[in-house]
Formats: C-alpha cells, sequence, structure tokens
C-alpha cells in the first residue's frame, strides 16, 4: 500500500502535476499515514530519485527540475504544520546569493530540500555583502554560511565568499560557523569552493542539504 | 495582390530555389538571400557588373540600360542585368560569377514605415546612418537626408560571437584578458564599418567621398555592447548599484575612431542605455511604434540573446529585461542556426507529418528560433512531448522531425533551453502587468520585435506559452523595428525631443526585488497558453 504511495506521487511529481501530487498525499493521510512518514520516507526519496536520474542523464532537465523541487518544497510546508510535535529544527542556516549575483533559483532548491531535512533556514535573497551573512549569521545564532553563486565573477570576487571567510577569522568565528558554497562555477572546478575559503560545497539541492546537515551534526559533537 | 514566383538559380557550386514577388529584381532579391550578383551601383543599370543568364521563363522586357551595357551576343544568349530583370513567370537562371561570399545581407523592406520629414534641408554632410548593435546581429542603413531616401541596409553577424554567445561571456573574456579590450571595440567598429562600406560599393559605387559626407551615425544596442563599442570595460555592469541607472556610453577617443572610418563630418552618436541590463534598442522600438501616442496599454517584447519587455499603462512605461539565452536566436540550440540558407523557419503538420519549410529551400541543416517555436507547438499538440516538457517516449539521439534528417533531432535539453527563455519572458510579462495593474484583456496591443522577426507563428507562440494568450489581431510582428527607430532618431528634426521625454517616462524594474517572480517563472515553465486573466 505505501509504496504504491511513493510510485504514484513520484509519477505526479515527474509529471509536474501538483493537484495530483497533492491529492495523493492526501489520500496517504487519511489511509492512516503520519506527515512524518509523508516527509521523510515520501518526499525526500523522491527527490533524491529525481536528484539521480537527472545526474545520469546527459540532456540535464533543469525545468523540470525546478518545477519538481517547488511542489516538494509546498507539500513539505504543509506537511510541517501538521506535524503531531513540532517538527525538531536541527540547526539554522544563513543563506543568500552573492553580491552582484541576481540569480535566485538555484538557492530555491536548496532551501526546499534544507526545510524537508529540518533545519532552519533564514534567507537573505540576492545580491547579499558580506558583512550582512556574518552578521546575520551572528544575531540569529545560525552554524552554516550558505552563499550561492552563478556566475565566476560573483563565485571569485573579493566581495563574496572571500570575504565573508576572512570576517569570520577575523571575528574569531571559524569554529563556530562553517562556509558552504554552490552554484554552476563550482559544478565546473570542483576545487573552486577551496580557492574561496569555504569549507564544503554540493552541486545540487539534495547533496547541499545533506552536506549541511552533517557539518551542523559535526560541530554539535 | 503581388503574385510570387518562384526562381530556380544555378551557380557552378550549387542550385537554389527561390520565391520572388513580381515587384522585386533578380538583384534585389538575391541580395536579401546572400547569394549576390556583383554590383556597382544602386541598381539603377549603370554599373553593368550584374550581368545573369536567363535559363527559362518569362521575364520583364530588356531595358535601355541593358541595350547600352550588354553586348549584341550575349543579349541574344539570355545575359541581362539582375538590376533590371522582374520575373513574369516562374523561371531558371544561371549565375556564372557571383560577387564573393559576404556577412552582410540586404533585407526585404516590405511594410516598413517610409519616414518624410518636409522641409528638412541638410547642406552639407547629408547621409546619416543607422546602426542597430546586437548581440549575435548588427542591422544598419545608410539614408540620404536631403531626399529622406534609405539607399540600402544590411545585416550581418556580430563577430564578437566567435568570443561567447551570451553577453557576459563576452564580457568575462575582457576581464581575463585585458588586452583584448581594444581588440573587442576594434572588432565590432570594424564590423560596422565593413557594413557601411558594402552599402557604399555596391549601392552607390563610391566609397570615399561619400564616407566624408556622413553626417550623423546614431547607434542604439544593447548595454554591453554599447559599452564595449564605447571602449569601456563594461565593469559598470557587473556593480549591481549600476544596474537601474542610464549607463553613458561615450567613447573618449572620438576623434581617432571617425579618423579611422574615414568619416571626418561624423556625428556618432551611441544612444545611452536605458540601464545597466536594458539597451537603447529598446528605446529606438519604442519610438518606431509612436508608443507615447498610445492613450491605451501596450505591451512590447524584444527578443533576444537578452529580452527587453516594455509595458505602456497610457502614462508611464514599465520596462525590465530577462535572459533569454540563446535559444531565442537559435544558436544556443543542439541544431541551432540563424536564419541563414538551409535554416528550418517553419513547420506544419500534414497528416501525422511534418513539414518543414527552409530558408532558400535547401534540404534543412536546423532550426531557426521561429521554426523552433513551431516544432515545440506540433510536437505538443501531437503528444509527442508533455507538459513538463519531457518526450513521451525516450529519444536519445533528439526526435527527428525528418527521420531520414539528423539535422531535424530537437534533444530534451533544447526544449529545456527552451522552456526556461520562455518562462523567464512570459513571467517578466506578467510580472510588469501586476505592478501596473493592467490585465491582458485591456492591452490593445502586443508588440513583438527582435529576433523572431515577421516568421513568427503566433498561434504556436501561444499553445507553448510564449505570449498571452490574446485575439491575434492585436498581436504585431515587427522584426527590425529597433533600427527603424534609430533611422526616426536620425531623420525627424524633433527626434531628441521625442527620445528625451521618452526617457522621463521609464520606470526601471529590476525583477530580482520581486521574490514572487520565482513562483511565476516556475509556473511559466509548462509548455501549455499563458491564460493571463482574459
Amino acid at each position: 500500500m505505501f509504496e504504491t504511495y511513493i510510485k504514484d506521487y513520484n509519477e505526479a511529481v515527474f509529471e509536474i502535476d501538483k493537484e495530483l501530487a497533492l491529492e495523493i498525499i492526501e489520500t496517504a493521510l487519511k489511509d492512516g499515514v503520519t506527515p512524518e512518514q509523508v516527509v521523510f520516507d515520501i518526499i525526500i526519496p523522491s527527490i533524491e530519485e529525481m536528484m539521480a536520474e537527472i545526474s545520469i542523464n546527459a540532456d540535464t532537465n533543469l525545468a523540470q527540475h525546478f518545477m519538481t523541487a517547488q511542489i516538494a518544497a509546498e507539500i513539505t510546508e504543509k506537511m510541517l504544520a501538521k506535524f503531531e510535535s513540532p517538527p525538531e529544527i536541527i540547526g539554522r542556516v544563513i543563506i543568500g546569493t552573492s553580491y552582484g549575483d541576481l540569480h535566485s533559483l538555484g538557492k530555491r532548491i536548496v532551501m526546499g530540500c534544507l526545510k524537508s531535512m529540518m533545519v532552519d533556514v533564514v534567507d537573505l535573497g540576492v545580491n547579499v555583502k558580506a558583512e550582512t551573512f556574518v552578521d546575520a549569521a551572528v544575531a540569529q545564532d545560525a552554524q552554516i554560511i550558505a552563499i550561492s553563486s552563478m556566475m565566476v565573477h560573483t563565485a571569485t570576487g573579493e566581495e563574496g565568499s572571500l570575504k565573508v571567510r576572512s570576517l569570520l577569522k577575523e571575528r574569531g568565528l571559524e569554529d563556530k560557523i562553517k562556509l558552504v558554497v554552490g552554484g554552476a562555477p563550482y559544478r565546473f572546478d570542483h576545487e573552486l569552493y577551496n580557492k574561496v575559503g569555504a569549507d564544503s560545497w554540493a552541486a545540487d539541492g539534495v547533496t547541499a542539504a545533506k552536506i549541511i546537515r552533517e557539518l551542523i551534526l559535526e560541530g554539535k559533537s | 495582390m503581388i503574385k510570387n514566383h518562384s526562381l530556380i538559380l544555378h551557380t557552378e557550386k550549387q542550385s537554389i530555389h527561390l520565391q520572388i514577388p513580381e515587384d522585386l529584381s533578380v538583384r534585389v532579391a538575391l541580395d536579401i538571400e546572400g547569394l549576390r550578383v556583383r554590383a556597382a551601383c544602386g541598381g539603377i543599370g549603370t554599373c553593368g557588373a550584374c550581368t545573369i543568364k536567363t535559363v527559362k521563363g518569362d521575364f520583364t522586357p530588356l531595358t535601355l540600360a541593358e541595350w547600352q551595357k550588354i553586348p549584341p551576343e550575349e543579349r541574344e544568349h539570355g545575359v541581362r542585368l539582375a538590376c533590371q530583370l522582374y520575373l513574369k513567370s516562374d523561371a531558371e537562371v544561371f549565375l556564372d560569377n557571383p560577387a564573393p561570399s559576404s556577412n552582410w545581407k540586404s533585407f526585404n523592406l516590405q511594410h516598413w514605415p517610409d519616414y518624410h520629414y518636409p522641409n528638412f534641408d541638410v547642406k552639407n554632410s547629408f547621409y546619416a546612418v543607422a546602426v542597430d548593435l546586437g548581440t549575435t546581429h548588427i542591422r544598419l542603413s545608410f539614408w540620404d537626408r536631403n531626399t529622406q531616401q534609405r539607399i540600402a541596409c544590411r545585416h550581418g553577424n556580430n563577430p564578437q560571437v566567435a568570443l561567447g554567445e551570451d553577453v557576459l561571456t563576452r564580457l568575462d573574456v575582457h576581464r581575463q584578458r585585458e588586452a583584448n579590450l581594444q581588440s573587442l571595440t576594434q572588432i565590432v567598429r570594424d564590423a560596422i564599418i565593413e557594413g557601411i562600406r558594402d552599402i557604399l560599393a555596391r549601392d552607390i559605387g563610391e566609397i570615399k567621398s561619400i564616407l566624408a559626407k556622413v553626417g550623423v551615425v546614431n547607434i542604439v544596442g544593447n548595454t554591453a555592447m554599447l559599452a564595449l563599442l564605447s571602449g569601456q570595460d563594461g565593469s559598470e555592469l557587473y556593480d549591481p548599484e549600476s544596474w537601474e541607472h542610464p549607463i553613458a556610453c561615450l567613447a573618449d577617443d572620438v576623434f581617432s575612431w571617425k579618423q579611422s572610418w574615414r568619416m571626418p563630418n561624423a556625428n556618432i552618436t551611441i544612444q545611452a542605455p536605458l540601464a545597466g541590463f536594458i539597451g537603447s534598442d529598446i528605446l529606438a522600438d519604442l519610438i518606431a511604434i509612436n508608443i507615447t501616442q498610445h492613450s491605451k496599454p501596450i505591451l512590447l517584447a524584444d527578443f533576444g540573446t537578452n529580452t527587453e519587455i516594455a509595458l505602456w499603462d497610457g502614462k508611464q512605461l514599465w520596462l525590465t529585461s530577462v535572459p533569454g539565452g540563446p535559444a531565442f536566436e537559435g544558436v544556443g540550440l543542439q541544431n541551432g542556426l540563424s536564419a541563414e540558407a538551409g535554416a528550418i523557419r517553419a513547420v506544419n503538420l500534414n497528416n501525422d507529418s511534418f513539414v518543414l519549410e527552409t530558408v532558400d529551400d535547401q534540404t534543412a541543416k536546423g532550426f531557426c528560433a521561429s521554426g523552433f517555436v513551431d516544432a515545440i507547438a506540433l510536437l505538443r499538440m501531437t503528444g509527442e512531448i508533455k507538459l513538463s516538457g519531457r518526450f513521451l517516449n525516450a529519444h536519445p539521439e533528439g526526435f527527428l522531425l525528418d527521420k531520414s534528417n539528423p539535422y531535424t533531432a530537437i534533444k530534451s535539453g533544447d526544449i529545456d533551453a527552451f522552456q526556461r527563455a520562455k518562462a523567464s519572458t512570459a513571467a517578466a510579462m506578467q510580472q510588469l502587468l501586476v505592478l501596473a495593474n493592467i490585465s491582458t484583456h485591456n492591452l490593445s496591443e502586443l508588440w513583438i520585435c527582435g529576433a523572431f522577426g515577421q516568421h513568427l507563428n503566433v498561434h504556436n507562440a501561444q499553445t507553448s506559452g510564449l505570449i498571452p494568450t490574446m485575439d491575434c489581431s492585436r498581436i504585431k510582428l515587427f522584426g527590425n523595428a529597433a533600427l527603424s527607430g534609430c533611422e526616426k532618431m536620425i531623420l525627424a528634426p524633433n527626434a531628441k525631443k521625442i527620445t528625451d521625454e521618452l526617457r522621463q517616462r521609464i520606470h526601471v524594474v529590476n525583477l530580482s526585488h520581486y521574490p514572487e517572480y520565482d513562483d511565476c517563472f516556475i509556473n511559466h515553465l509548462r509548455l501549455q497558453p499563458f491564460i493571463g486573466d482574459e
């Protein structure tokens, strides 16, 4: 029975049929599946499966990627509101695009995945200054700063990750706050994250969320 | 109603099929197609260079110029002057000695507004040039301001394409290799003057003396291209603070620039872009259609690598731009082409099989943008492509519209690029409509300018949601609007006043300030009509 929901939901999401996906989840809930199960056993595996398909298919379909992530994020939000006990949030991330960069869509996908994995996200939007990232992380008690850059010059620029790193160093925050980056330039050069002073990077939304989760848990232990 | 006749043109290397209207000389028709006859006058029969041999068919009788220029023995063998020759029936001709191939082609000026301003009297330097500098193409026209006549026009590729298909890649090339700065500026300046000289050589027959009489060169275009043309490095465009403000594109070497073009008397004006991401090409579009004369709302989109969108609400202009990516110019697709020979420019469906219409009727070599829009709409209609943009069945090598021709393949990556380009455009249109509180129902006109030219099938564009669904009679196609507006700027005595007034009414919208735009974009990725609220 449960497998049928997974299969039907996956199909609906792949066909970007939001109404049908919601209907399937509603039926599942009526049949006694808990909102927690919906998030952890249906939605997250479904995103993972989609990422896997995208990575093996040379003809990457970004449109599909955006549409599915949007549906997943929306359904997750609905489920979170229905959780028996308030969802246990494992940590907090400050996210935004780097200074000079207005590309917000990659960041959205990561945010959707993070929320599904019980990580609280504070979105600073686009074109964010390095100081703003660090100030917000301190004020909000966040463990991670995540910076999205879609262009080479915003990834490697002096006002971006490099400056966040030097501010963290200056203020003695390097142990408390980790820096994670993502976006197109990092997919072309897998060592680039290192050059811009980041602790880690990820190629897609699910991996980003997983890496961020691990970094938070490492910091706690 | 003007009749079309088909012409088969043979050369030693190839044979091409053309459709030529009865009122177009063979020379003009060939200038448009790019397989050109030799020429050194404006098509008035004085140079005698454009000889062509008639093989079959009915033509207009020999003109006086032909009696004078063609020796009797050649006349007997059917030799004519292409500039004097018009078709009276389907025909065949042989071109022995075509002009060397060139980056420059003429284009058809049918349906173009002609400008006539009385009492315009320029004593000296009465020639003027209008230039529309785009990311992938350059369009220009040459005018005699005294007679108010357009001598000729040309379009050609922007040679900077070799250094990167999109604007940012080109700016990056610039940044990384500073020594290149001058060469990128030089490349585009050389290209423009080459186009002008092509007109002078073929349509007037004199170069140097005419260049000295050029009084005005007016250039509109995309912001980054204009910055590069003026000799700037474009670094201002990286600074978000400057994106919503006009960018001054003033060259500090105008004197030597004029010297290098041999136009000592020319006043070269680069029309300042409206903002970091909105060029002056859309300003020219708006001038071309007299936007401020209208009291009802009008939407205008100039499609290209960067798609610019303007909404006139009767009082002010809401302007924005979105990345179209190279998908709208054809070049970004697996089998993408600009509108060159062999490019599929339209697709029709006839009893389950696809009928391809190509430029010059040649074997299909790939898709130009209008053909691709048709293909997507028809594949969607037949169910081969789903709402999500995915194929119904897997096609690892792409879906072949013509099973025997690999260049007719559409890959899923192509559909994806198109979906993103059309979604960003449609979402931007929707966002402007929301901001100005106007519904598609209230739009009196929708103007489609830029890359699609006259060939866009409006119905198919609506099926896939590229443009809003509204009555076709309210949709106007005007491919070369920016050049037309640029011409108006050099001809209308009150052009500066019109331009300045228009600039005052502009409200630039940076969509990244509207978080709801992202959701709107994602919703528009689906291959379905953009209904709006009509």
